[in-house]
């Protein structure tokens, strides 16, 4: 089982797909840097561009990227106090008063060694789990196929919080989008409305570029940050001059590793969860909670290390199961795909060069973070928050379409991803979540073929879904991940009232 | 005291709600055409987007009743508007008049009326972009752009 991980090391040192890592940790972390654009928006972006490369050259872009830009959100978190992804909010707390502190520097180098360590240990936690995982899914039949398929649906709908309407609206959406074109089975057309380009069903590309790129780049044109920074009052010294001072944050990385790790296989959580979770439990078990929040270097430690904990751990249920843990996660799934990669048990049978590949490339990227983004790049990167993000925009809007377009070689599919992307847009503005749309083009299509080939077998009777005890025990699970979120609320609103009442 | 509100029936969420169940129903209309099997799933997730709409329709109508104010669309409508109509305008271009004509006027006129106003700035970079884009996809990859339809005929 683990024989084809060190099988596949060789070629992931080979020169174009190491080269492939370190630019995209180096671009990741440009992204990750600019407040408004994130690392899903800069996969989506470049998922179109890896057609024509070799599948471990794009995924080593994808994995670099993904884990500069995790880092790279610490940035303007930092000198700014403006996450540039999500997952840094919990940075901004003690990184910014570092940074008044004139400590700026060393929270950016506690930033980047935390973002590595919990890089690593997500990578050595993918290499372990997912293989044997892997395994066990290789038993599924066809109505357990298509159990899985729904439990993902169901679990990144129900645990991804927020409303679960929306949700449903959102994962209904995108099942829809899968169904267009050519019937898997009987090959008539369906909501093709005669259109040839329609025929073979909508690429995911063209849905991940609309929905997770264009709505970024509007907000970058509406609302043009100032974001001016003066790198010369950072503060910087040699990174490993520094390290000394972050001995005493293991069992804070530690501890966050693990939460990240944790919160990264949840289908649905993300890394703003892992990071703050981690933060909270860093700070309960600190000697001198009172400094956190006053420019606590540990604060950062323990948001950056769970952040980049959850980067790798969100494609062990991805990569084994086809259901992402995070939004990033999701896309990452549509680059698999575009390969000719489906996500699932049969990718660590069929392809375990490319899958066990792409996890070194993990392991490699998190590591390569210390030295592309330690002291001596630092400067440079928070040199980009002074870029003007109209320009920034433009450009955007050019890569999207050569993207876009360089897919089928039409102008057709342009169209279709500003269509999408006028939806995503409102999607967005109005709280619709966007992974369920990706999730449910991914495994809509997977669901109805595994269902209507086990109603085949079993000539049209629909007891065939649930007569083995693993569909029985995807089932379960399904009603549980349903279920579990409206009695656990249920639960807090009645403790909620009872403690009112007694208040009262 | 003035009310900004917008009225009732045209709350964001509730447009949006309209505008899915009006979809979804046009759409169900072909499944009818269709045979059992084929038209199970497209049907299944129709008939749940207009249940969902209908649900979503009543909650948001619910908070107006209650006066809870709707979800905030934009922060400058105006920007949003020519941000899109900008785009709309670049892809159409480049369908007409041709890839690279069509960027080289883009970029500098989006930057310029977003706020980049820098002549020398913008110049700059037009010609990096363009002229990264001719290497690396034109003279590198051999990648063809739309030449534009109106010079082709």
């Amino acid at each position: 089982m683990y024989g084809d991980l060190l099988n596949a090391l060789p070629d992931v040192l080979g020169f174009s797909n190491f080269a492939a890592i370190v630019i995209g940790v180096l671009a990741g972390i440009v992204v990750g840097a600019m407040p408004g654009l994130s690392a899903t928006m800069a996969i989506s972006v470049l998922v179109p561009f890896t057609f024509g490369l070799e599948p471990l050259v794009a995924l080593g872009l994808m994995a670099g990227i993904y884990n500069g830009a995790m880092y790279g959100g610490a940035i303007p978190a930092i000198l700014l106090r403006i996450p540039g992804t999500p997952a840094a909010v919990a940075t901004t707390f003690d990184g910014y008063p570092m940074a008044q502190k004139g400590e700026g520097g060393f929270a950016l180098q506690v930033a980047v060694v935390s973002s590595s360590i919990g890089g690593i240990a997500s990578a050595f936690a993918l290499m372990l789990l997912a293989p044997p995982l892997s395994k066990v899914t290789l038993l599924f039949g066809l109505s357990e196929v298509f159990w899985v398929a729904v439990f993902g649906l169901a679990s990144i709908i129900f645990l991804l919080g927020g409303n679960p309407i929306k949700g449903l609206i959102s994962a209904c959406f995108g099942v829809f989008v899968s169904v267009i074109g050519a019937d898997p089975i009987f090959g008539t057309d369906r909501y093709t409305f005669g259109m040839l380009e329609l025929y073979d069903g909508i690429s995911i590309v063209i849905l991940l570029v609309g929905l997770y790129a264009l709505p970024p780049v509007i907000d970058l044109l509406e609302v043009p940050l100032k974001t001016e920074t003066d790198t010369k009052k950072l503060g910087t010294e040699p990174i490993w001059k520094a390290l000394p001072r972050m001995y005493r944050f293991r069992k804070t990385w530690l501890r966050g590793s693990l939460i990240g790790i944790w919160i990264g296989i949840l289908p649905g959580a993300g890394g703003s969860m892992a990071a703050f979770m981690s933060y909270n439990e860093a700070r309960r078990a600190s000697k001198t909670p009172e400094t956190w929040g006053e420019g606590e270097p540990e604060g950062v430690a323990a948001a950056e290390v769970a952040n980049n904990a959850d980067t790798a751990s969100a494609l062990i249920p991805a990569l084994t199961l086809g259901i992402p843990g995070t939004a990033v996660a999701a896309v990452m799934l549509g680059g698999l795909l575009i390969h000719g990669l489906q996500p699932g048990p049969m990718l660590f049978r069929e392809n375990p060069d490319i899958v066990f590949g792409f996890m070194w490339q993990f392991l490699f990227a998190a590591i390569l973070l210390v030295f592309l983004g330690g002291s001596l790049a630092t400067n440079s990167f928070a040199r980009l928050l002074n870029l003007p993000r109209p320009l920034l925009g433009s450009v955007i809007i050019v890569l999207m379409l050569i993207g876009v377009y360089s897919i089928h070689g039409r102008m057709f599919d342009v169209y279709l991803m500003l269509g999408f992307g006028a939806i995503g847009y409102v999607m967005d503005k109005l709280k619709f979540p966007l992974p369920p749309v990706v999730l449910g083009l991914i495994l809509g299509a997977f669901a109805e073929e595994n269902l209507r080939l086990a109603l085949r077998i079993g000539r049209g009777d629909w007891s065939i879904l649930f007569q083995n005890v693993t569909s029985l025990v995807l089932v379960a699970l399904t009603v549980a991940v349903v279920v579990g979120p409206i009695v656990k609320r249920q639960v807090i609103d009645k403790r909620r009232e009872a403690k009112n009442g007694s208040g009262a | 005291m003035s009310d900004n509100r917008p009225h009732r029936l045209l709350r964001p969420e509730t447009l949006t709600a309209s505008g899915i169940i009006v979809i979804s129903t046009i759409l169900l209309v072909p499944a009818l055409d269709m045979r059992a099997m084929t038209a199970l799933l497209p049907a299944a997730m129709l008939v749940g987007l207009v249940i969902l709409g209908l649900l979503l329709l009543l909650r948001d109508q619910r908070k107006a009743s209650a006066g809870e104010a709707p979800l905030a669309m934009t922060q400058s409508p105006g920007r949003v508007a020519g941000a899109f109509a900008l785009t709309v305008v670049y892809a159409i271009a480049t369908d007409l008049l041709g890839f690279y004509v069509s960027t080289a006027i883009s970029v500098p006129l989006v930057a310029g009326i977003f706020g980049f106003q820098n002549p020398l700035g913008l110049a700059a970079a037009t010609i990096i972009v363009v002229g990264s884009i001719w290497l690396i996809f034109d003279f590198a990859m051999s990648q063809q752009f739309p030449s534009g339809q109106l010079w082709e005929h």
